[in-house]
């Protein structure tokens, strides 16, 4: 896959141009991702595989959005499920009051007003506390994040419904387009099995093309002029201020493209469930997109998603095996696991933290900041340099 | 090319083989699994409750109450010469929506499931639902108490429990006309379950004519009630009723007993449970008060039957809220497995047209059942409206007040 | 009026419990400058642990078993004043020795190694030994809420009217509370400001090089403040307990971040401003649930802790502290 190092360090002109290569490259990994849920649900007849995908999907668009702002602007944010939460609502509220007139596009038009809800979420709250130190500002997050699910839990304008959630009674939420004729007619034989075009799958293939997007946008950031100014900030403050970076615009700026990314997920995830309540904005739900974040590696796309698949995907799996009766497991056996799944995070980041602050995929950028004594990294750092100087983009650009 | 770059690549090949690996060998797995299972026809019962987060003591009471029934209904010789095997599966929703629409589609993914008897949360229950109904598959819940689930338009679900609007003004009858409770202090848990019951208590407490002096929220997970008992205790009242679970509610009592308010706290079937007692200490929930759907198990016809079944079954374990309804909605769905099952034959219980005639099949569903006759009206809601207002006795225990 | 009272009173005894908690995360931070998120957790700890040791020390139903040689020593501690001097003694201490204990060692294993780590890495630790120990208790002690009293139901301490005038009542726990938090406060005031520990416990604080360079045992210095932090911590959670009448394996963390801006208010790593913090907090919050709706009282406790620290991050005894470069 993705190569970043190079591109990294170096700003290649060729990179202003969308490549015909990266397209077909999107398209064959869109592809492939689409094809793989559709392979194991024909093959085993387990359509709950694909809800998990979908979840684990709608998770790795979260952890994305935070990525850019623990990962490239080093800004700890422990609240971040607030913009997840604000996007939700934002969707489900609006979406339920023009539905009428908009049907099945209601999905689609709510993802302008979820995003918008996050992104202004991001700027009103991150306005007056980005000027905070890092873990005053975790703190403040942390705080703010508490404060919304406990507005929205006490009903506050009478917009939420408070604990039980939207919607209510009778009203149901459109389904978006095509969902219910997909469902109805999409079904053949495969080598491997039979297969049903079953609800998720039409989640599913969204959610795939809003995390490639989402990986698409971050990856041209990275490599811009406010990616470069995040790093530098991260790495120091006081030194990227004095080089003419205005500190204040581009941490509003980290924070509320993230934040957008979270108002995105919200909505998405409300249209999944058709349902939405301050039960699933809790601070523990904050903790684990930190915690993809943090085992997966701070500022790695890849890191990111390989830490969504682990901690959200692995356990829903297990049990989700578990249940269908394939993984002989009793009950007790299965509890012990589903509990112990928080200790062992618990732990993992502690033991992340002391050995591989990096992550398990890590960027190398960020390995550098974290672990700057590491001969490994130098090395790396030692051929980069020399990469640049001597073969400048002889690197493969692909994606 | 670096070190680094080689071992990444390794590490993704590895992460390919390893899922790779998991996949096939589930698929080896799944089939032998599915093989096993010769001569009877087997179909499942989902039990879908909380069972390692949320009301664990609540949704382990349930799964003991539906397995008592599904082992049962397999000892039973109607079962046997039908040829049916009935397994059940345990999904465990941890009380959270999310979750629970997890459980959900994994139990519409399950070819043998035509039945879920579960969901203790009412949000849990709003998301899966809809998946089963998409799937045609039953939903008989023993403990959804929030009133428009049967609103929903969802023609597959039933409950064996009296609503919020049921138990809810049944309580405050109760407190204002026989307790002869004048001046109440209504305070919830922010929980779906607890705002419910608190709305329709205070609602019909007014109705009858007596005074709502305060309305607050409190969270399922506060302890410290200390600044809300002076409150209560300013607004001079008679009766405090609490809408939530017994976790919070034996700390309201107690705090408020401490804190000098001497009236009883009275309460939903979240508090009707041995473990109030316990927290609370006895001697301060001695005369609290607590509401539940149906009449007391003891006392039916059936009751010390399913006492005797349950003892006999869990001699470690005690009754819960919902075991008795646990028992009677596995019967609802059991009963409408065999009435099918006779109808189309057995094996056609696990198709399409079996599972939805199931459905037509719980809809006319009209037993005696542990809690009193199991049947339901046109929503789904059961017809069985009888709710008993409990107290704690100097004994330490709960027992159904002496009307 | 005696309804204002009541409600002050509520607040001043919840704000010492914030008091002694907001003290370890003062020590720490002033010391380390780190937030020591774990110490929600510690507090927590504190609270099952003097629950164990009550029901050793005085519970006839455990002293059963193995523990049937508790039986003679039951009986004294069960018996008259002395007996329950003695036994609150003998809790509190052993308490805040286990947890104090425990946090020296999460120290040891969770923080060290990250001393020059970037001052997100410490914190992300944390967070991870926070969620392990939550789930330590829920896995290994119980995932049920646990009374603070015997088996039959009677509790450790029994709470008795002590004034009593107008509306307005205060019992021996609520002074029992905030007269040791009190304590607690002046003692550990005098210790730093006074004693040669003390001593080296600032200067590390000043600047932790230059300190060890003098000579000063860094890591002991630390270890100590992860000692009395945590030690502290777990006499409020015994305190939470008997008044509040129950522990649960997440009890701790609502009352942590509200200790946390209890010391931020105060001004982090100023003792007597984690005292004054916690005490207003606490009153705050009170008189917020008694006169605003109870449902928003952590919306409220929580809009301090912004507003302090957008418009006065230093706090109110803190110096507004200029970033290092």
């Amino acid at each position: 896959m993705a190569d970043t190092k190079a591109a990294a360090v170096m700003p290649t002109p060729t990179r202003k141009k969308l490549p015909p290569k990266t397209i077909v490259a999107y398209s064959i990994l869109a592809a492939v991702l689409v094809l793989v849920p559709v392979l194991v649900q024909s093959a085993t007849g387990w359509e709950f595989i694909v809800r998990i995908f979908v979840i684990v999907g709608i998770w790795v668009l979260l952890a994305l959005g935070l990525n850019i702002v623990v990962g490239y602007a080093g800004l700890l944010d422990l609240g971040y499920i607030a913009f997840y939460a604000m996007g939700g609502y934002a969707g489900v509220i609006i979406g339920q009051a023009v539905s009428h007139w908009t049907g099945g596009a209601t999905y689609f038009l709510m993802l302008i007003p979820a995003a918008l809800a996050g992104a202004l979420t991001g700027v009103a709250l991150g306005f007056p506390v980005l000027r905070l130190r890092g873990d005053y500002l975790a703190i403040v997050t942390l705080g703010f994040g508490e404060i919304v699910r406990i507005c929205l839990n006490n009903n506050l304008f009478g917009l939420s419904n408070g604990a039980s959630g939207l919607p209510y009674g009778n009203q149901v939420m459109a389904l978006p387009f095509g969902a219910q004729w997909l469902q109805d007619n999409i079904r053949f034989q495969t080598p491997l099995g039979f297969f049903q075009f079953g609800p998720n799958m039409y989640w599913y293939v969204i959610v795939v093309m809003l995390v490639l997007g989402a990986i698409f946008v971050i990856r041209r950031l990275d490599d811009s002029r406010l990616g470069r100014a995040w790093v530098a900030m991260r790495e120091n403050e006081v030194a990227a201020e004095a080089c003419g970076i205005n500190i204040r615009t581009q941490k509003l700026w980290a924070f509320s493209l993230g934040a957008l990314s979270g108002g995105i997920a919200g909505v998405t995830f409300a249209y999944v469930q058709q349902f939405i309540s301050p039960e699933s904005f809790t601070f523990m739900e904050s903790v684990f997109v930190v915690c993809i974040i943090v085992i997966g590696g701070m500022g790695s796309i890849k890191g990111v998603i390989a830490g969504a698949l682990l901690i959200k995907g692995v356990p829903d799996l297990i049990q989700g095996l578990a249940v269908a009766g394939v993984l002989k497991m009793p009950a007790e056996m299965q509890s012990l696991m589903s509990n112990y799944r928080f200790l062992v995070f618990g732990l993992l980041m502690v033991v992340m933290m002391a050995v591989r602050p990096q992550g398990i995929i890590p960027s190398s950028r960020r390995a550098r900041e974290l672990l700057p004594e590491d001969g490994r990294i130098l090395a790396e750092e030692d051929m980069q340099e020399w990469d640049v100087e001597n073969r400048a983009n002889t690197e493969p650009d692909d994606v | 090319m670096t070190m680094g770059k080689a071992r990444k690549y390794m590490a993704i090949v590895a992460l390919l083989a390893a899922v790779a690996l998991v996949v096939t060998g589930c698929g080896g797995s799944g089939s032998s699994a599915g093989g096993g299972a010769t001569g009877a026809v087997k179909v499942t019962i989902g039990i879908g409750a909380p069972l390692t987060d949320g009301a664990v003591a609540l949704g382990k009471g349930m799964v003991r109450g539906a397995n008592l029934a599904i082992t049962q209904a397999n000892a039973s010789q109607e079962v046997k010469d039908l040829g049916l095997t009935i397994a059940s599966v345990e999904g465990d929703d941890k009380g959270d929506p999310t979750t629970g629409g997890n459980v959900a589609t994994q139990f519409a993914s399950n070819p043998t499931l035509v039945g879920v008897m579960g969901h203790l949360n009412s949000g849990v229950t709003r998301v899966a639902v809809k998946i089963y109904n998409q799937a045609n598959i039953v939903q008989v819940s023993p403990a959804n108490t929030a009133v428009d689930l049967t609103q929903m338009g969802m023609t597959n679900y039933f409950r064996v429990c009296a609503n919020d609007a049921v138990q809810g003004p049944a309580g405050a009858d109760y407190a204002f006309k026989t307790g002869g409770f004048k001046k109440a202090f209504v305070v919830d848990d922010s929980t779906p379950y607890g705002v419910g019951l608190a709305d329709e208590w205070g609602k019909q407490f007014a109705a009858d004519g007596g005074a709502v002096a305060g309305r607050e929220k409190t969270s399922d997970k506060d302890t410290d009630f200390k600044s809300l008992v002076t409150k209560i205790k300013a607004a001079g009242i008679d009766i405090v009723y609490y809408g939530g679970i017994y976790n919070s509610g034996a700390l309201l009592s107690k705090q408020l007993k401490e804190g000098g308010v001497n009236v009883p706290l009275m309460g939903g079937d979240g508090l009707f449970d041995p473990e109030y007692i316990k927290l609370a200490g006895a001697a301060i929930a001695k005369g609290d008060l607590a509401t539940s759907v149906g009449l007391p198990t003891a006392q039916m016809p059936k009751g010390q039957d399913f006492i005797a079944a349950y003892k006999a079954a869990y001699p470690s374990d005690e009754i819960a809220a919902y075991d008795a309804y646990s028992f009677d909605a596995a019967n609802a769905i059991i009963k409408a497995i065999v009435s099918v099952a006779k109808s189309m034959g057995a094996d056609k219980v696990t198709t399409t047209e079996g599972k939805k005639a199931i459905i037509a099949a719980v809809a006319k569903t009209n037993f005696e059942g542990v809690s009193g006759t199991v049947s339901f009206d046109a929503h789904g809601d059961t017809t069985n409206k009888a709710i008993t207002v409990y107290t704690v006795g100097a004994d330490g225990a709960w027992a159904p007040v002496s009307k | 009026m005696s309804y204002l009272l009541s409600q002050l009173i509520n607040g001043i005894t919840l704000g010492g419990l914030y008091a002694l908690v907001a003290l370890g995360y003062t020590l720490v931070y002033g010391i380390l400058l780190m937030i020591n998120f774990a110490h929600s957790e510690l507090f927590m700890a504190g609270g099952y642990v003097g629950l164990g040791v009550l029901k050793v020390l005085s519970d006839g139903a455990v002293a059963t078993g193995p523990l049937a040689f508790m039986k003679p020593a039951q009986t004294f501690f069960n018996s008259g004043m002395l007996g329950f001097v003695a036994l609150m003694a003998a809790t509190f201490l052993i308490s805040a020795v286990i947890v104090g204990l425990l946090g020296v060692l999460i120290e040891r294993f969770a923080y060290r190694p990250l001393r020059h780590a970037p001052r997100l890495a410490p914190l992300i630790s944390a967070i991870g030994v926070s969620i392990f120990l939550q789930n330590a208790v829920l896995l290994w002690v119980s995932s049920k809420q646990l009374p603070y009293s015997r088996a039959d139901g009677t509790a450790f301490v029994t709470s008795h009217t002590l004034l009593k005038f107008g509306g307005v009542e205060i019992t021996t726990m609520q002074v029992f509370i905030v007269v040791t938090s009190l304590l607690l406060l002046l003692f550990l005031d005098t210790f730093v400001a006074r004693t040669r520990i003390g001593r080296a416990m600032r200067a590390t604080s000043q600047d932790r090089e230059a300190a060890g360079l003098m000579g000063v045992d860094i890591n002991s210095v630390i270890a100590l403040a992860f000692f009395i932090g945590p030690a502290l911590g777990a006499v409020a959670g015994v305190f939470n307990g008997m008044y509040y009448g129950s522990v649960k394996y997440n009890m701790g963390f609502i009352p942590g971040i509200k200790s946390f801006t209890a010391a931020v208010v105060g001004g982090i790593g100023n003792l007597r401003g984690a005292m004054l913090g916690g005490f207003l907090l606490g009153i705050v919050e009170s008189l917020a649930g008694g006169f605003l709706e109870t449902g928003y009282k952590d919306v409220i406790a929580f809009i301090v802790l912004v507003l302090v620290l957008i418009f006065r991050p230093g706090g109110l005894l803190g110096e507004a502290v200029a970033e290092k470069v």
